[in-house]
């Protein structure tokens, strides 16, 4: 456990580092979700309610949506892949460490730099610009820190999981580039699900794309709640997990193929 | 301490076509050949020894080393360290060693160096107080107090590879592997390198197997040399008793003060002559360096002579080139 933080602390202090470049992100990450909320404003005209969304809503979900893409890494994230293409994972294989664990606390520096750094930041440009809606009272904060936390191990484990197909294929990068982009689609980061045909939304809630975003953006913005928040945490622990489990196995047997058969 | 019993890795290698639709027979079949990197190799390494493992590029020595450290598992024979089988328990094993590889670094790219060594600290739980003692001896001796707190991305080559060996011997392992430790360094980089290696063997008897294409790396560390070549082990001894037997002739020149018409002399070979200087080449076996030069400075009157001892160099040479030992092996 020590070892963890540890290492989690050395990836935050890492990631703070990089500061030209979180400014630049900052102003990306802000700018897009500007226009996107004036796109949805202008799509929704005189209607004040779409689907159990009103106006103030709308904005606040490509506030947070925006918020979230570093802590997610929504984008796509390739640094095991590089890890494993370029040989540096048998330096780690040399350690005695377990690597999931090890990488896990790595992400989570990288994550935490992004929800402070990029997260709050947008979040407070949006307040400052826009009238947006917050979580009312304890319960539903407790609710958002679950969720959030969630979000990232579910995103976490998916991340992990494709980027262990470079362990069977040199050229992983496709699969992953396929791999992060449903994402984008199923999660809810593009539109809100609930602006889907009730079938698009029934497949979606088969995959576990929308546990990583669209729970937590409901959570947040108050739609779901009572037994259906309780069954919506629920569900993103269990998927969450559930993942966790397979990289697991799926690592285990990545790393018997690699000295069975060479790096 | 290192038990190895005809040790093989096969690997299967696709076989690809040639000439028309080379491409499309490549897709559609999947025809493999095997490749013997290490082909039944059998040795002993003893607590407390430096030992060489030389060979050609792609003789089977970084095979080799990766099943010492568990990243590879053979396919047939028999591998113990220390009673462990490295593959099967992994991460109880590699807690035990360590391992540098010239060709890269096992330290956190974007970290200061000194952060990189406390993170290894957690990672092989090593008691608060061996830590200090250890990076204070290695601060001493690899000189690391100048880079200490920059992050392993502005190092130097040489720099980074003492970080690198810090960074392995910090939990005091019983045995370290080095491979190709002194690749690209200065002269005065390679020394210091050996030295610190010299004096973990000597003060704490580590057990060290060094892979090195650079010959005086060994000839200062390394009493004892292996060498494989197309997964065959080809040689263990000492590089002395290498030398003695196909270390090839001496060579001796000779400057006269004038210009002699003859100057060939029995027992040895004239390899070159022109301009009053002589160059003869000689067996040490059979004639002596001041046998040969009473014989010349009886007929002639000699300005100045050099001896020249055969080099390592040109007797690893020869023998990777020539397959001097192929046929059989002294092991």
């Amino acid at each position: 456990m020590r070892l963890f933080w540890e290492i989690t602390r050395r990836s935050f202090r890492r990631h703070l580092t990089y500061r030209t470049a979180a400014l630049a992100g900052l102003v990306t990450n802000s700018f897009f979700g500007l226009v996107r909320a004036a796109v949805l404003v202008a799509l929704y005209g005189d209607r004040e309610v779409v689907a159990g969304l009103d106006v103030q809503s709308i904005i606040t979900y490509t506030g947070l949506t925006q918020a979230v893409i570093v802590y997610l890494s929504i984008f796509g994230w390739y640094d095991l892949m590089n890890a494993v293409h370029q040989g540096e994972i048998s330096a780690d294989l040399l350690k005695p460490m377990r690597l999931f664990s090890f990488w896990l606390a790595q992400d989570l520096g990288r994550a935490l730099v992004g929800l402070v750094l990029r997260g709050f930041t947008i979040m407070l440009v949006y307040a400052l610009i826009f009238d947006i809606s917050y979580p009312a009272g304890v319960a539903q904060w407790g609710a958002l820190v679950v969720a959030l936390a969630l979000s990232w191990l579910l995103s976490f484990a998916y991340r992990f999981l494709v980027n262990l197909a470079a362990f069977w294929s040199p050229d992983a990068k496709g699969i992953g580039r396929f791999a992060f982009v449903i994402v984008m689609f199923f999660s809810g980061f593009l539109m809100p699900l609930r602006f889907f045909p009730d079938w698009v939304q029934t497949v979606a809630y088969l995959t576990p794309f929308p546990h990583m975003l669209n729970t937590v953006v409901e959570v947040y913005l108050g739609v779901v709640t009572g037994s259906a928040l309780v069954q919506a945490l629920l569900a993103q622990a269990l998927w969450a997990f559930g993942l966790v489990a397979l990289c697991q196995f799926v690592l285990s047997r990545a790393t018997r193929r690699l000295v069975i058969l060479g790096g | 301490m290192i038990d190895v019993r005809d040790l093989s890795k096969h690997f299967q290698v696709r076989k690809r076509h040639e000439g028309r639709m080379a491409v499309l027979r490549d897709f559609v079949t999947r025809e493999t050949h095997t490749v013997k990197a290490v082909d039944t190799v059998s040795f002993n390494v003893a607590k407390g020894e430096v030992v060489g493992y030389l060979g050609p590029n792609g003789a089977g020595k970084s095979t080799t080393i990766k099943m010492l450290t568990g990243l590879l598992v053979p396919t047939s024979g028999h591998l113990t360290v220390n009673g462990y089988t490295p593959w099967v328990s992994r991460q109880t094993y590699v807690a035990r060693i360590g391992a540098v590889f010239g060709q890269r670094t096992t330290l956190w790219w974007d970290l200061p160096v000194i952060e990189s060594l406390e993170l290894l600290r957690y990672i092989y739980r090593v008691p608060e107080q061996t830590f200090r003692d250890n990076l204070r001896e290695f601060e001493r001796v690899l000189e690391l107090n100048e880079f200490l707190t920059s992050p392993v991305r502005s190092l130097s080559l040489g720099q980074r590879m003492r970080a690198d060996l810090c960074a392995a011997l910090l939990h005091d392992p019983d045995l370290l592997f080095l491979d190709e430790p002194t690749i690209g360094l200065d002269v005065v980089a390679k020394e210091r390198i050996r030295g610190f290696v010299k004096h973990i063997n000597e003060v704490r008897e580590t057990t060290v197997l060094l892979t090195t294409h650079d010959l005086a790396d060994v000839q200062k560390l390394c009493p004892r040399v292996l060498i494989i070549d197309h997964g065959k082990l080809l040689y263990d001894g000492s590089l002395t008793r290498l030398q003695a037997r196909f270390g090839g002739k001496w060579h001796l020149e000779v400057d006269f003060t004038e210009d002699y018409a003859d100057v060939t002399v029995g027992g040895a070979e004239l390899l070159h002559y022109a301009d009053q200087r002589a160059v003869y080449a000689f067996d040490r076996r059979d004639l002596s360096a001041s046998d040969l030069i009473g014989r010349l400075s009886a007929r002639y009157s000699l300005r100045d002579i050099s001896v020249q001892e055969p080099d390592v160099e040109t007797t690893v040479r020869r023998i990777y080139e020539e397959k001097l030992l192929v046929q059989d092996p002294i092991i």
